[in-house]
């Protein structure tokens, strides 16, 4: 277990509007359900912290040991696991992602919908 | 595979309406997973994916599947 490692991962998670765990970036995506839940997240106006698992396989194994989903992407909203690909494009589909987005995040949450990306890497 | 998947989640939802797996690209890695079981009623969409998911836990462990698209619904 790499402790400073999964308290990275957990700070972003806690602390993220909208934290996406995902294969690549939102600018240069590395994987079909990563882009499918981004593409969900966008349609619903969602504000996205996105995370890189590929840099190093330890991301992806921390990250499911703190969330006990096994796939990737994964997507959390104001600190709680929502899902993978599938369910954010369900709840998206039935308008329940931006009843949680407003609930979680508050009306006004598609004003501050901004992209970006942080890295969990410990510097070495 | 799309037969082994099939047993394995017949043999974890044995109540369940409808299983059906199938194979999205004919490569035999891409799978979709269809279930409907009375034991979803009620159960959040995270919750019916966990079940699944457990479920498929060891042939997912087997590395032979590359992507796995899981679609759940309950009865009721």
């Amino acid at each position: 277990m790499n402790t400073e490692l999964r308290e990275r991962i957990k700070n972003v998670i806690e602390t993220e509007p909208v934290a996406v765990f995902m294969k690549g970036s939102p600018q240069f995506v590395m994987c079909g359900n990563s882009e499918r839940a981004l593409q969900a997240l966008r349609g619903s106006g969602a504000p996205v912290t996105a995370v890189d698992v590929l840099p190093d396989p330890e991301i992806r194994q921390e990250l499911s040991a703190l969330s006990g989903w096994p796939t990737i992407p994964q997507i959390f909203i104001g600190g709680e696991l929502v899902g993978g690909a599938d369910i954010v494009e369900e709840l998206a589909a039935s308008g329940e992602l931006e009843q949680k987005l407003s609930e979680s995040l508050g009306d006004g949450y598609r004003d501050e919908a901004t992209e970006r990306v942080v890295s969990v890497l410990v510097p070495a | 595979m799309t037969a082994e998947l099939e047993s394995v989640l017949r043999a974890a939802f044995p109540e369940a309406t409808e299983v059906r797996v199938t194979d999205r690209t004919g490569g035999g890695d891409h799978f979709l997973v269809e279930v409907t079981s009375p034991r979803f009623d009620g159960l959040p969409l995270l919750e019916q994916h966990r079940l699944v998911n457990e479920a498929l836990a060891a042939p997912f462990a087997s590395g032979r599947i590359h992507e796995m698209r899981i679609k759940t619904k309950g009865t009721a």
